[in-house]
């Protein structure tokens, strides 16, 4: 379990201190061409990236594996505010940008259509601490419901089950 | 279809009171009566919350006796549970990156502008 407090509340949230300035860390973040350089986990490149950077506005990203898989990603600026908070959807695409199901990569069941990622940078003494919440975002009218409650605990739950099993 | 019964496994998360079933369930069957005790709840709710659980699939409910013992089903939570999991590990791995990959910006100059 990455945080503490109530772990009834929790969702996927990832810390890390960046030893980099806050505006570095927020373009390395949003500009295309340095996207492509970390995005994804070792050994996936990003042949394609581009990012219309305004609130509405869409990115379309698609990285290849190593062994040549191609996964497109697509999704919308909820929220932008440089260089300290970035709020996207994040959602699997085909290659003119529709959102496909995450099954059609091989992915779930476990995978909600459209994820809401949070992004917040924060500067202390030169570096910057990121911190980035994942959520997800069940399709459907009870979305807004959901969008804030359902991801809390999920971990936690599992961790449970995994122990009472 | 897979989707639609993760769906109603968010639904049913989304609730706090029925989390809390589940967690208090994870340790062992209970009839509704223990479980309406510590959420000071009348029966009739903790039902209502029971059915949603029940409809998603996170409970099944005993057919012989009369209070009709809850018990926690695992399998639909652990589906859901797993993205978290492989998005921990997505981010994680970015994160590297990104941390190699700002060293490298800062080298070559390109941090010097200060914001």
């Amino acid at each position: 379990m990455a945080t503490g407090g109530d772990p009834l509340h929790e969702e996927l949230v990832v810390t890390r201190v960046f030893d980099a300035p806050r505006g570095l860390v927020f373009r390395a973040w949003t500009e295309p061409e340095r996207v492509r350089r970390w995005w994804g986990p070792e050994g996936f490149t990003m042949p394609y990236c581009d990012i219309d950077l305004r609130p509405g506005g869409i990115f379309l990203r698609c990285m290849r594996s190593p062994g040549g898989q191609e996964f497109w990603v697509t999704g919308v600026f909820r929220e932008i505010v440089a260089p300290e908070r970035l709020v996207f959807t994040d959602s699997f695409a085909d290659a003119e940008g529709n959102v496909v199901p995450p099954a059609r990569y091989g992915v779930g069941p476990g995978m909600p259509l459209e994820r809401l990622v949070t992004v917040t940078f924060e500067e202390h003494a030169g570096s910057t601490k990121v911190t980035l919440r994942h959520a997800g975002l069940p399709s459907g009218a009870d979305r807004d419901l959901v969008r804030h409650g359902w991801a809390s605990g999920l971990e936690s739950l599992a961790g449970y089950l995994a122990e009472a099993a | 279809m897979a989707s639609k019964t993760l769906d109603s496994t968010f639904a049913a998360l989304a609730d706090p009171t029925r989390r809390e079933i589940l967690v208090r369930l994870a340790s062992g069957e209970a009839s509704v009566k223990e479980l309406a005790e510590p959420f000071q709840m009348s029966l009739p709710g903790v039902s209502k919350h029971l059915k949603v659980l029940e409809r998603a699939g996170l409970i099944s409910r005993g057919r012989v006796a009369q209070s009709r013992p809850c018990r926690l089903e695992a399998r639909p939570l652990k589906e859901a549970a797993d993205w978290v999991e492989r998005y921990r590990r997505f981010w994680e791995d970015s994160f590297d990156r990104l941390d190699d990959y700002l060293q490298e910006m800062q080298r070559e100059g390109e941090g010097g502008d200060g914001r």
